[in-house]
């Protein structure tokens, strides 16, 4: 849950990157970090195999600034995508302020991207949180691939935005979309505090 | 009975004595310990502990060998330290009644057998 | 130091004295920082926190399925400096500590204190927590700016 200290003038927000393996969740993060000025990002932590696989997490603060007087800064995680670790990731999800679900659109994941979405309910409602309550945005990663890879982000919509929440069509290798995203999210989080219904 | 129960044991049979145990002066842990009720162990051992290994320090720093034996008088008592082999220390807690001189045999004798 | 809330800084306070530890960073358990001393920049901070805090509920986690009750402290024992980390009940909900400690000081002696620690965290936690203002009508005018100044859109 997102802190808000009123003291401090602080406020901290948990960002969790989720879906299934290889979807390039750990790429859109690592964008972000070569793109923020230094000032603005704290290290990247990546606790990963030797195959760069995520193992636990990686996990990337960044400070957005000041808004109306409070220090606002964000933590970004990934869980692991493999099915093997979802315990680990069950941990990494508990007190996520928003999640984006970072879906690979290659034709041949698709039910990968269907057993992760579920996953993710799951594992969100073991916490006893409601995924209707909580931010979520999609991401449709690699569009760079060839068409008849991939299917379209309208595809990717009618497949796993039932609610028809924020989505955005990404190349995180190359960066296009990953921004959007993080903002898109971000935005979703502090409109959601500023609202009053989660101020702790 | 190990080498460490039967020095536990010499000492808290001396009159007055609340309690004794042995603990580890690097890192300030309880290895062993035979203690009346009230007498908080895991502090005496850490403070004891602390005490000893900075006042080794500091003889060490004068030139001078380490120290053998330890007598804190307190108000209420009285703690008693003899610095062992290993990095082991003999403590005991002593009430303001205890026959401090026979401890301090025991405790000697006890701390070289130590380790 | 430096403490989000001011009542835990005499506590803290306390036991940096009495622990001699080098780095002491107190965080909830999702690993939100509370309070901090010896840290340079507050995002390494955090990244300090998301660690301890995910060692933390891997040892919780792995415990319970091992049907063991909750380790109370995980100490590391290292050759000039050591570290203890521990999760424990506060009025304000689970927290964790995470002290870097070093051959100044003992690990009985930074125990014992930190353990003194979290009774007058216990003690001191106000009673009712205030009521949480609302943040500012302008939060989201000024919020729209900020995300454009940082996104540069
Ligand atoms: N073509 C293309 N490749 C991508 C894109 N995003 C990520 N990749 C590649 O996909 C592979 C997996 O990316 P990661 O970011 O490690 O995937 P992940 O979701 O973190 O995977 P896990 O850690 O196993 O859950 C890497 O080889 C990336 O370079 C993209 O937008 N386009
Ligand atoms: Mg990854």
């Amino acid at each position: 849950m997102s802190l808000v200290n009123f003291t401090a003038r602080e406020i901290t927000c948990k960002l969790v990157y989720y879906g299934p393996g290889r979807s390039g969740k750990t790429t859109n993060l690592q964008y972000v970090y070569g793109r923020v000025p230094e000032g603005r990002r704290g290290r990247m932590v990546s606790l990963a195999t030797q195959t760069d696989r995520t193992l636990f997490f990686d996990f990337l603060p960044l400070e957005l600034g000041s808004i109306s007087g409070f220090t606002t800064k964000f933590q970004l995680y990934t869980v692991p995508g493999q099915s093997y670790y979802n315990a680990t990731r069950k941990l990494v999800l508990q007190g996520a302020d928003g999640v984006v679900f970072v879906a690979d659109s290659q034709a041949r994941r698709f039910d990968d991207n269907l057993e992760s979405l579920q996953n993710l309910q799951d594992n969100l409602l073991s916490q006893g949180v409601d995924v209707r309550q909580l931010p979520v945005a999609f991401q449709y990663n690699k569009q760079d691939l060839p068409r008849d890879l991939i299917l379209t982000p309208e595809e990717m919509d009618d497949a796993l935005n039932f609610r028809a929440v924020q989505s955005f069509s990404a190349d995180a290798l190359h960066g296009s979309g990953v921004f959007e995203t993080l903002r898109g999210i971000s935005e979703q989080v502090l409109k959601r505090l500023a609202a009053g219904t989660q101020v702790a | 009975m190990s080498a460490a129960q039967v020095a536990l044991d010499r000492v808290t049979r001396v009159p007055g004595v609340r309690g004794a145990l042995i603990a580890s002066s690097t890192d300030g842990l309880v290895v062993a310990e035979q203690l009346m009720d009230g007498v908080d162990g895991r502090a005496a051992a850490a403070l004891t502990g602390s005490l000893v290994a900075r006042l080794a320090r500091t003889t060490a720093g004068a030139g001078l060998r380490a120290p053998v034996f330890l007598h804190l008088r307190g108000e209420g008592g009285s703690i008693l330290a003899a610095p062992g082999t290993d990095g082991l220390v003999l403590v005991a807690v002593a009430g303001p009644e205890a026959n401090v001189g026979l401890a301090r045999l025991e405790m000697l004798n006890a701390a070289g057998r130590l380790g | 130091m430096r403490a989000l809330e001011p009542w835990v800084e005499a506590p803290l306070q306390a036991f940096l004295a009495e622990s001699a530890a080098r780095l002491t960073l107190l965080m909830t358990s999702s690993g939100q920082v509370v309070a901090q001393h010896g840290f340079g920049r507050s995002l390494d901070v955090m990244t300090a926190a998301a660690l301890g805090a995910g060692i933390v509920a891997s040892t919780e986690e792995l415990a319970r399925l091992m049907g063991a009750p909750k380790f109370e402290a995980l100490v590391h024992h290292g050759g000039h400096q050591s570290c203890l980390l521990a999760a424990f009940a506060t009025p304000r909900g689970r927290w964790i500590g995470l002290v870097v400690f070093g051959q100044e000081t003992s690990v009985g002696i930074v125990q014992l204190f930190f353990d003194q620690l979290v009774q007058q965290l216990t003690d001191s936690a106000p009673r009712e927590q205030a009521p949480a203002p609302r943040l500012a009508e302008n939060f989201e005018h000024e919020l729209d700016a900020s995300l454009r100044a940082l996104f540069g859109r």
